[in-house]
C-alpha cells in the first residue's frame, strides 16, 4: 500500500499562509513529519489561492527536497503549474496528478508524463462530470487504458482514481467506486494500479478518522494499491498496515504495524 | 486464462456499431472481459480474433500425454511458478536413455535395470516413468522392438531421423510413445508421422526459433507438442525453462506454452544430478537421464517427490507402532503424530539418541503434534487406541509411554484409558537424544532397582 | 523471431554481508568473504545483479564425530580429531573459503565443555588457519548464553557470525556479537512469520541489519525439504518484493541436515537396492544443497568434501 501524504496543499491554510509569507519552515516541518508517519509520497498542490501555481510549484518542490528524499506527487490542476513542478523536481521519480479521461486531457498529460519518467493519476471523469456508477467509471478508466497503450506509456505506471465523494452528500457512490476498483484490475495484464483521494470520503462528518480508515480497509479488499492520506493519523496507517497483513501482502509478523 | 479488457478491445474491429447490444467496442471488451458477455454477440470478430478468445480459455500449458493405458505419463498443464502459490501439478517424467548401439542382450539388461529404478518411500513408489532409446548410428528400430518387449513403460524415441523414426514407430507405434524429435529443417516430415501414429512430438532449437515452429504445427492441427530448447550451461538452462514458464504463464504467450523436455548427460553422477535436480525444481516436464545408478535415482525421485508435493496437503505415514534400530522388551516407547515431516524429526532424534526403541505414530490425517491436539485427533482416547491396536503392551514389559511434552496435559487420563504410566517427554523433537539419556535411563536405573527389591 | 523476455520488476535487495575480517579491518583473516547483494532470483541474471556468488562452506566440530556415517568420517580421517587440523584440511585440501565451527562438546549431554574450553577452540582455529568463520553453539539455550561472551570476546575484531539466536533467545548473544564487531544467525522454526519477527527483534536491539544471516531451519532431502523449499522461497520473494526486514542472506545446513537421513547413512550391504552408500550419501547432500540454491540460499554449509566440491561446481555452472 502506497500512502501519499496530503497535508503540503494550499487548501490547508498553515501552508497557504507559508506560500504566501515564502517561509520554508511550516512546509518543511509537514515534509518530515508526513515521511516519518510514514508517506512513500508526498503530494504537493499550491492551493486554489495560488493564481500562477508555475511560480510557486519550483519553490515548494525545492524547499521539500531539501529535507527529505520522499518521492513527491506534483498536484495541480494547470498544466504550466505541473510542468514547472515536474521539473523542479531532482531527486526521484515523481507522480502527476492528475488527469481526466476527457481525450485532450490524455494528449497532453501522457507525453508530459512519458517525458518526465513520471507515474500519472488518471480520473475516472470526464468534462460531464464523475458518473455514477461503476459501469460508466470503468468505461472511462477503460478510454485512459486505450489511450496511454497507444501512446506507449507503460500501464503499470498508470494510476486510476474512480473518485471518492463525500458519505453525507454522496453515499450511493460507495459502493460503486469499491466496483470499480475490481474491474479496473480486468482491464489490463498488467494492470493499472488504483488511488483514491481517501479524505474526501469524510467531508464534513463527524468521527472523519472513522470513515477514512473503514473505507481504506474496504478499498484495499477491492484492490486499492494507493491512497492520498492524512498519513499522520496513526489509526488509518495502522489500518493499512493490518489490511495489507490481511490481504496476504507481505509476510505476517508479530511487529506487522511497525511493517509499512 | 481470462484475457484482459485491453487484450480483447484490440481483438475487436472497434467500429462501434452497437450491433452486440454495447454503445462501443470498449464496453464490449470490458463486458466480454468481466465474463459479462459472450465473444458470439459480435458479428465481425476476425476468426483469429475468436480464436484467441477461445485459446484463452484453454490452459496456459497444454497437458500432454505419453504412452497409453496404465502406464501413460501425463505432463505439462502447470499453473504456477511457484509451488506455494497453489502446487506444481504434473510431476516431471524422468527417462532413462538406451543406447541403439549396445547388442541386443546389452539393451535388454539395461532396460532390465530401468525397470528395476522403483523406490518405496513413505508408503509411496517412486519410480522413473520413460525409457528412452537413443539414435546413435546403430539399428534404431531393432533397438526400440527390444525396449517395447522388456519394459512397459512409455518410450521415447530420441532421433533426428525421420525416415528411422518411421521404422520404429512401425515397431512401437501403437504404444503413443514421444518421438523426440523434430527440428526446423525436419519438422513437415515428422509433424506427417505424429499425426499418422497419433504421438506427442518434441520440438528442438534455440528459445527464440521455437515459437515459429510450434505454430507451424499448431497451424496444422498439431498441439500434441513437447518444447525441447537447446541450451548449454546449467545457467542457460535454469533461465531458459524459466522463460518459457513465465510466457507461457504471465503473457499468455501460446505458441510456448507446452511442456518442456530437457537431457542431461555426462560422465560424473554429482555433476548430473545436481542439474537434474535443477530442472526438477525449475520447471522441465520430461527429463532424460543417462544413468542406471540407483544411488543417483534414489535422491532425485526423492527430490521431486519434495517438490511436487501439494504444499496444502501434508505428506502422512502410516499410523502403526514402528521399530528404530533393534528394540526389545526393556525399550522406551514414544508416541507421535503421522505427519510426516513430525514423525521424521522425532525418528531422526531417537536415532540420535543410540537407544533402540519403539514409535507409535496416530493417525492425525497428517496435522503436528499441537495442531492435531486442538482439533481433538491427538486425545488420550486415541494414543490409548493405538497402544491396543498395534499390540505395544506385548512388546515390552515396562508400560511406560513417552508423549510429547506439548501435549503433558493428556497424562492423567491416558493413565486411566491405558493402564500405561505416562512419562512426558521434551516440547521439541530436539529434545528427545537428552531425554533419553538422562531421564529413561534414569527410568531403567529405577525399573532394576525395583526389581532387586522385589 | 524475436522474443520479448518476461521479466519481473523487482524493488528489494539483498543485504551484503561481509564475514570475516583482514588485518586493515582489525581482524587477523587472510581473505573475507562476502555474500548476499542478490536483486533476483537466484541466478536469474536477466534481470537483475547476483553480485557475489553464494558461498559453500566447511562444517567442523570441536570433538571427534563419531556418530558420523563412515564416508563422512573416511573424508577427513585422523584430522577429525584436532579441529585445527580440521580446518587446515578443509582450507588447505578443499579449497574451502569459509569455516563452521560447531562447538558440539559445550552441549551440557554431551562434553559440557566450558566457555574458556570453547574460546581456546576458537582462538586455535583461528590461528590455524586465515579463513572467515562462522561459530555456532550447542543449542542449548542457557549453555549458547554463557559460552558466547567468552568466544565472541577471544574471536574478537574477526567479524565472525555466531548462532543461532532465536526469537525467544538472542539478547546475551547479540550483544556480545556487538561487543566485539561480529554479526549473528537468526533462527526460526521452519516458519516465514518468525522469522521476519525474529530479524525484526535484531534488528530493534541495535543489530545492523549487514550483520544478520537467517537460518529459516533447512530440511534435508526428502526430510522436510517440501516445506522449507518454500518457505525460504517465500523470504526470498518477500524481499525482492521490498520487504527488507526479511531481505538478509540465508545461510543453510545440507551437510548436518543430508547425513542425518537413513538414505545417506544406511551401508551399501544393508540396502542393496539404493546402490552405493559414498555415492548416495553425497548426492544427497548435493542435491539438500541445489534445492537450497534455487530457493535462494546464499550460504550452504557442507560436511563431506566431494559435496562441497561439487556445488561449487554447480554454483560456477549457474552463473555461465
Amino acid at each position: 500500500m502506497l500512502l501519499v501524504g496530503e497535508r503540503i496543499n494550499g487548501l490547508f491554510k498553515d501552508v497557504a499562509q507559508a506560500i504566501q509569507d515564502h517561509d520554508p519552515e511550516p512546509i518543511q516541518k509537514l515534509a518530515l513529519e508526513q515521511t516519518a508517519a510514514g508517506a512513500a509520497y508526498l503530494d504537493i498542490n499550491t492551493g486554489p489561492a495560488v493564481d500562477e501555481p508555475e511560480k510557486v510549484m519550483p519553490w515548494l518542490v525545492k524547499t521539500v527536497e531539501e529535507v527529505v528524499d520522499t518521492p513527491l506527487c506534483i498536484d495541480s490542476a494547470k498544466i504550466p503549474g505541473l510542468r514547472a513542478g515536474l521539473e523542479a523536481v531532482s531527486r526521484s521519480r515523481p507522480m502527476i496528478n492528475s488527469t481526466t479521461a476527457e481525450p485532450a486531457h490524455l494528449e497532453a498529460y501522457l507525453p508530459l508524463a512519458k517525458a518526465h519518467g513520471a507515474l500519472l493519476i488518471g480520473l475516472a471523469m470526464n468534462r460531464r462530470g464523475v458518473p455514477k456508477d461503476a459501469a460508466d467509471r470503468a468505461g472511462l478508466a477503460m478510454e485512459i487504458v486505450v489511450a496511454a497503450d497507444a501512446a506507449g506509456f507503460p500501464i503499470e505506471d498508470l494510476f486510476i482514481d474512480p473518485l471518492v465523494l463525500p458519505v453525507n452528500v454522496g453515499q450511493e457512490h460507495g459502493p460503486e467506486v469499491l466496483e470499480t476498483l475490481r474491474q479496473v484490475k480486468c482491464l489490463a495484464d498488467p494492470a493499472p494500479h488504483t488511488i483514491v483521494g481517501l479524505s474526501n470520503v469524510s467531508q464534513k462528518c463527524p468521527h472523519r478518522s472513522l470513515l477514512n480508515r473503514t473505507f481504506l480497509a474496504m478499498a484495499m479488499a477491492a484492490g486499492l494499491d494507493a491512497a492520498i492520506v492524512d498519513v499522520e493519523d496513526r489509526e488509518l496507517v495502522h489500518t493499512a498496515a493490518a489490511s495489507r497483513v490481511l490481504l496476504n501482502q507481505v509476510i505476517y509478523s508479530d511487529a506487522f504495524l511497525e511493517n509499512r | 486464462m481470462a484475457l484482459s479488457g485491453l487484450e480483447i478491445y484490440k481483438l475487436t474491429p472497434k467500429k462501434n456499431c452497437r450491433e452486440c447490444g454495447v454503445a462501443t467496442c470498449m464496453a464490449f471488451a470490458m463486458a466480454l472481459a468481466n465474463g459479462k458477455a459472450s465473444a458470439d454477440a459480435c458479428p465481425y470478430l476476425s476468426p483469429e480474433a475468436k480464436a484467441a478468445l477461445g485459446a484463452a480459455a484453454e490452459p496456459p500449458i497444454r497437458l500432454v500425454t505419453i504412452g497409453k493405458d496404465q502406464g501413460k505419463v501425463e505432463v505439462g498443464d502447470e499453473h504456477v511458478l511457484f509451488r506455494h502459490e497453489k502446487t506444481f501439478y504434473h510431476p516431471t517424467a524422468i527417462g532413462i536413455t538406451v543406447a541403439d548401439t549396445r547388442s541386443s542382450e546389452e539393451i535388454r539388461e539395461r532396460v532390465g535395470r530401468i525397470n528395476e529404478l522403483w523406490f518405496d518411500r513413505v508408503g509411496l513408489c517412486l519410480s522413473v516413468n520413460l525409457v528412452a532409446v537413443t539414435d546413435r548410428g546403430g539399428d534404431f528400430a531393432q533397438a526400440v522392438r527390444i525396449a517395447a518387449e522388456a519394459s512397459s513403460f512409455p518410450l521415447v524415441l530420441v532421433t533426428r531421423d525421420p525416415a528411422k523414426a518411421a521404422a520404429a514407430l512401425a515397431a512401437a507405434g501403437d504404444r503413443r510413445p514421444l518421438l523426440h524429435g523434430a527440428t526446423a529443417a525436419t519438422l513437415d516430415a515428422f509433424l506427417e508421422l505424429a499425426k499418422e501414429k497419433g504421438c506427442p512430438l518434441t520440438v528442438g532449437g534455440a528459445l527464440e526459433e521455437l515459437p515459429e515452429l510450434t505454430e507451424r504445427a499448431a497451424a496444422g492441427g498439431f498441439k500434441d507438442l513437447v518444447l525441447a530448447p537447446a541450451v548449454g550451461s546449467t545457467g542457460e538452462m535454469l533461465r531458459t525453462l524459466t522463460q518459457i514458464r513465465r510466457q507461457a504463464l504471465k503473457k499468455k504467450f501460446r505458441p510456448l506454452g507446452y511442456p518442456v523436455l530437457t537431457e542431461v548427460t555426462g560422465d560424473d553422477p554429482q555433476d548430473l544430478a545436481a542439474r537434474a535436480s535443477v530442472a526438477v525444481a525449475k520447471y522441465a516436464s520430461v527429463l532424460l537421464l543417462d544413468t542406471v545408478d540407483p544411488a543417483v535415482l534414489l535422491p532425485l525421485l526423492t527430490n521431486r517427490q519434495d517438490l511436487y508435493t501439494d504444499p496444502q496437503k501434508p505428506i502422512q505415514v502410516e499410523a502403526k507402532l514402528w521399530e528404530v534400530g533393534s528394540p526389545d522388551q526393556d525399550s522406551p516407547v514414544y508416541v507421535t503424530t503421522n505427519f510426516s515431516l513430525t514423525y521424521f524429526s522425532v525418528l531422526t532424534e531417537i536415532e540420535a539418541s543410540r537407544i533402540p526403541s519403539y514409535l507409535v505414530t496416530v493417525d492425525t490425517d497428517g496435522t503436528s503434534v499441537l495442531t492435531a491436539w486442538a482439533a481433538g485427533k491427538f486425545g488420550a482416547e486415541e494414543i490409548a487406541q493405538i497402544l491396543e491396536k498395534t499390540g505395544a503392551a506385548e512388546k515390552v514389559r515396562h508400560h511406560k509411554v513417552i508423549i510429547p511434552g506439548y501435549v503433558a496435559v493428556l497424562s492423567g487420563k491416558l493413565n486411566q484409558l491405558s493402564g500405561w504410566e505416562v512419562l512426558v517427554g521434551p516440547r521439541e523433537a530436539t529434545g528427545i537424544p537428552n531425554f533419553a539419556r538422562s531421564r529413561w535411563r534414569g527410568e531403567e536405573v529405577e525399573a532394576g532397582a525395583g526389581s532387586v527389591s522385589a | 523471431m524475436a522474443l520479448e523476455q518476461a521479466l519481473e520488476k523487482w524493488t528489494g535487495k539483498i543485504t551484503e554481508v561481509t564475514i570475516g575480517a583482514t588485518r586493515e579491518e582489525g581482524g587477523t583473516r587472510s581473505a573475507k568473504v562476502v555474500a548476499g547483494g542478490e536483486s533476483t532470483l537466484p541466478f536469474l541474471t536477466f534481470e537483475g545483479e547476483v553480485p557475489h556468488q553464494p558461498v559453500i562452506a566447511g562444517e567442523i566440530l570441536d570433538r571427534y564425530p563419531e556418530e558420523w556415517p563412515s564416508p563422512l568420517r573416511e573424508a577427513f580421517g585422523e584430522d577429525l580429531k584436532d579441529p585445527a587440523a580440521w580446518a587446515r584440511r578443509w582450507v588447505e585440501g578443499y579449497g574451502a573459503q569459509l569455516l563452521c565451527l560447531r562447538l558440539a562438546s559445550t552441549a551440557p549431554d554431551a562434553g559440557d565443555a566450558s566457555p574458556e574450553q570453547a574460546a581456546a577452540t576458537v582462538r586455535r582455529v583461528l590461528e590455524a588457519v586465515g579463513a572467515p568463520l562462522i561459530i555456532l553453539g550447542s543449542e542449548d539455550v542457557e549453555k549458547d548464553n554463557a559460552i558466547f561472551p567468552k568466544v565472541a570476546e577471544a574471536a574478537a575484531g574477526e567479524r565472525c557470525f555466531l548462532g543461532v539466536v532465536t526469537k525467544d533467545n538472542y539478547k546475551s548473544i547479540a550483544a556480545a556479537a556487538m561487543l566485539h564487531g561480529h554479526g549473528l544467525i537468526a533462527q526460526a522454526p521452519v516458519d516465514v512469520n518468525i522469522q521476519k519477527q525474529t530479524n525484526i527483534l535484531l534488528l530493534e536491539f541495535g543489530v545492523k541489519k549487514d550483520s544478520i544471516l537467517m537460518d529459516p531451519t533447512t530440511g534435508g532431502l526428502g526430510y522436510g525439504l517440501e516445506y522449507t523449499y518454500s518457505v525460504m522461497e517465500r523470504l526470498r520473494l518477500g524481499a525482492l518484493q521490498g520487504e527488507a526486514q526479511v531481505a538478509v542472506p540465508l545461510i543453510l545446513f545440507p551437510g548436518a541436515e543430508a547425513w542425518r537421513s537413513k538414505e545417506a547413512k544406511e551401508s551399501t550391504q544393508d540396502s542393496p537396492r539404493w546402490g552405493e552408500q559414498e555415492t548416495r550419501g553425497v548426492l544427497w547432500e548435493i542435491l539438500t544443497g541445489t534445492n537450497s540454491l534455487q530457493a535462494g540460499g546464499d550460504i550452504l554449509v557442507c560436511r563431506h568434501p566431494e559435496a562441497a566440491a561439487a556445488l561449487r561446481r554447480h554454483v560456477a555452472e549457474l552463473l555461465v
